[in-house]
């Protein structure tokens, strides 16, 4: 894969301050409802009457233009921001999620009132993303509509003070490369049929590298995926980032950074911290990327519909490691940049990799696979394993509980496709 | 005693929002520095009831406070949402003879010798009541929301029965945890514990009351909960707090605010930045274990509270701390910084108070506090001839 870096030429950077800023606030105005009895706040007994009184508040500034809702909007932000975090994610009641969207809203609309300047246009495209993120799709998915608008103005934000510094993305770290044992290798089959991979692989639940399935991909053929790409498409836009080299880790934490401040602080920039774009669902947030991708045929084989398949990003430098874990859902790993080394172990032999006791890491072994202390994990060797090295364009079907330890070798991009 | 407050005033519940001639609020939303409470305004709307002085608990939910006074016979008033608008709504009716009170957005629980009222705060009437017998009681005196047998909670079942093996002598309620402190001086935690506000040094929520192993063979003697925070003061007067440090909350180094800070510096320059991240500073993001904080080395820690995301204690010297998340100046510095270090209150000291207590609503902090008296001229002049 070839990776440009015409970005780093100070000739072909602009940062769009010279752009018309001020039929901003009236794109954005037209994004939402015409008059303020049209633009709906609805919601259930769940949320409390004091708050409901701010959201509309927030609406009749809105409309009325006569004061500054920023306040309110970041009072409607921290109310609920509260609830998401209360109790596990997924018993978070959606409403709370919508109410959220709804501080996003407010606030990006806050921020453009006025002639809004880049800062605050790159501002406002960070609380879109934050509603994204976190909160529940509002109003025909206005955050989406926003964002879209906010772009066009926002070509390429990327600026860079010192080219000189750090040019070279991390090196290929060759020294690290694995030697696959050929006896341990995991398969490889050329394009099977549908037929042939439910046979051999699907109904005996053993993995496989498919080639040749995903080479029709946008992703490899118009517009091949590389970091000025990345950028290009996606630069302003907020994700989640993982800190430090594996998620077992104690220092290890999650952080919120724009995919240029992420390609900067820790794919450019000579550095032994390590960050990962990993596990997150950025097709669903980012549209045109998913444009760029399409859901292996073979998931037809399973029993749920194209809508329960999870589509995740996992993009990072060299050395990212993912622990030795399993899920819950059958897995094709499809490798877009880069290449990545990845070892399989059967559920069978579970009791010799140790998982944690802890509830919440009980599907991740206590084990570093590639250096595994022996004394404290005696079993650990006698488990029989696959490897492989999986290169752009393979696709790895890792089946249902199967445990799989993922380093990554160089700059990666993999996309993930859990499905039943 | 003046009773003083600080933080979120949203709905005007610390202080009125004026009507400024053109009809639009002026609402001072954020209240930066200890002032004194309006709560006593409402009754006779243009008189300001005198006693402010009078107020013996003060409790407040996210856009309300409820304070009970003790020279109107028990008597509960309300300040904050939808209070003013309704000045009938003020003096909460047959409050007579109410003895404690607790308030969250929905209800607001009443009690009395000899039974407890849930108020609907939506329809502004009683909506479940429970007889108490006091002669059921004949362990230690409890400290509301216990009642004899169990507990009252903000949420249907609003009674909770716990074991009468815990003779809980107190007890404080998280958003989704609860803390409970036992006449032997054994603290019990459950509920939810996910970012380590259960303090037994993993995230799993327990359903029974557990016992804080930790702490065992130290007696405490006074505990707070806050959203997803937890705090005991030990009987000779040391703090420890655990849970969650998302703002500074635990007292201990935070990712998020120094974060902050190096992020600010970054935008200045490259190097320092570089700099920054060599130190080889430990951030506490969640402590799931008890953690002994020095609020401040000269005194010991006598009351302590807990908001959503900050703390506040009151030493035995009559001084105010408050640490945490402080957007709304919950912290009462005069600012809207978070600190992830106690920091002292000075406006007590410079307006001679002595701090009696502190009670923290979810984003803001209610102070009592007295004028300090002067030396007395016999100690003044025995510290003379030493």
């Amino acid at each position: 894969m070839l990776i440009h870096f015409y970005w780093l030429d100070p000739t072909v950077l602009f940062f769009p301050q010279h752009l018309p800023m001020a039929g901003l606030w009236s794109a954005i105005f037209a994004a939402l409802p015409v008059t303020e009895a049209d633009f709906p706040l609805d919601f259930s007994e769940k949320i409390e009457p004091s708050l409901v009184e701010v959201l509309k508040q927030c609406r009749q500034q809105l409309y009325s233009g006569r004061c500054q809702w920023m306040q309110d909007a970041q009072i409607i932000l921290d109310f609920s921001w509260e609830k998401l975090n209360t109790g596990t994610w997924r018993d978070v009641d959606k409403e709370w999620r919508c109410v959220y969207s709804y501080g996003c809203l407010f606030k990006v609309a806050s921020l453009c009132r006025e002639d809004a300047s880049a800062v605050k246009v790159q501002e406002a495209i960070r609380t879109c993303d934050m509603g994204l993120l976190m909160g529940a799709s509002i109003m025909d998915n206005v955050l989406q509509r926003i964002i879209r608008i906010l772009q066009n103005k926002v070509w390429k934000s990327h600026y860079k003070e010192d080219p000189n510094e750090g040019v070279s993305p991390k090196k290929l770290k060759v020294d690290c490369d694995p030697v696959i044992k050929q006896a341990l290798a995991v398969p490889r089959i050329r394009c099977p049929s549908l037929e042939r991979f439910k046979n051999d692989y699907l109904d005996t639940q053993k993995p496989v590298i498919l080639e040749g399935i995903i080479d029709h991909w946008p992703a490899f053929k118009n517009h091949p995926w590389s970091l000025e790409y990345l950028q290009t498409v996606a630069g302003c836009r907020t994700v989640p980032v993982e800190v430090g080299s594996r998620y077992t880790d104690e220092n290890w934490s999650q952080t919120l950074l724009t995919i240029n401040e992420f390609i900067d602080q820790y794919i450019v920039k000579n550095t032994t911290d390590l960050g990962y774009l990993a596990q997150h669902q950025l097709f669903d947030q980012i549209p045109e990327l998913r444009d760029d991708i399409l859901i292996p045929d073979y998931c037809c084989l399973g029993d749920g519909d194209e809508d329960d398949i999870t589509i995740n990003a996992w993009f990072g430098p060299g050395g990212t490691v993912s622990p030795l874990h399993h899920d819950p859902q059958l897995n094709f790993l499809a490798q877009v940049v880069g290449r990545k080394y990845i070892r399989l172990y059967s559920p069978e032999d579970t009791d010799k990799l140790y998982p944690h006791q802890s509830q919440l890491l009980n599907n991740t072994s206590q084990v570093e696979v590639e250096s595994p202390d022996i004394e404290k994990f005696p079993e650990f060797v006698n488990a029989p394993y696959l490897e492989c090295v999986l290169q752009p364009g393979d696709v790895l079907f890792i089946p249902v509980k199967h445990w799989h330890y993922v380093r990554s070798l160089e700059l990666s991009f993999s996309v993930s496709f859990w499905w039943s | 005693m003046n009773w003083f407050g600080f933080g979120f005033n949203g709905f005007g519940q610390i202080q009125r929002h004026e009507k400024s001639t053109a009809g639009e609020s002026n609402r001072d939303v954020k209240l930066t520095k200890p002032i004194t409470l309006d709560v006593c305004r409402n009754l006779e709307s243009t008189q300001i009831c005198q006693q402010n002085s009078n107020i013996t608990h003060i409790r407040a939910s996210w856009s309300r406070i409820v304070a009970l006074h003790s020279n109107s016979h028990g008597r509960l008033r309300l300040a904050g949402f939808g209070v003013w608008t309704a000045p009938q709504k003020c003096g909460v009716e047959d409050s007579r003879e109410c003895q404690d009170a607790d308030i969250s957005e929905e209800h607001m629980a009443l009690s009395f010798r000899d039974r407890v009222e849930i108020w609907s705060l939506r329809e502004n009437k009683p909506v479940w009541c429970m007889e108490v017998k006091t002669s059921d009681n004949t362990g230690p005196s409890l400290a509301f929301p216990l009642v004899p047998g169990g507990y009252i909670a903000s949420r249907s079942p609003f009674y909770r029965p716990l074991s009468p093996q815990l003779l809980a002598i107190s007890l404080a309620l998280g958003t989704q945890h609860a803390v409970l402190l036992s006449a032997s001086g054994v603290v019990y935690t459950w509920g939810c514990g996910s970012h380590g506000q259960l303090g037994h040094g993993d995230l799993s929520p327990e359903e029974e009351p557990r016992a804080l192993e930790a702490l065992m063979g130290l007696q405490m003697s006074s505990v707070a909960a806050g959203g997803w925070h937890s705090v005991c003061i030990s009987a000779g007067g040391d703090l420890y707090v655990w849970g969650w440090n998302e703002s500074g909350q635990v007292g201990l180094p935070s990712r998020s605010l120094r974060g902050g800070q190096l992020k600010t510096q970054c935008a200045g320059s490259a190097s320092t930045c570089k700099d920054q991240e060599n130190s080889d500073e430990v951030f506490i993001s969640i402590q799931a274990f008890p953690a002994l904080v020095d609020v401040t080395e000269l005194c010991e820690v006598s009351k302590v509270s807990c908001g959503s995301r900050h703390t506040a204690a009151v030493t035995s010297s009559g001084d105010l701390y408050t640490w945490g998340w402080g957007e709304y100046g919950q912290l009462g510095q005069g600012n809207m910084s978070s600190s992830d270090e106690p920091k002292q209150v000075r406006f007590f000291k410079d307006q001679g108070l002595r701090v009696l207590d502190v009670v923290c609503g979810p984003w803001n902090t209610f102070v009592s506090a007295v004028k300090e008296d002067p030396p007395h001229p016999e100690d003044l002049s025995s510290a003379l001839t030493i």
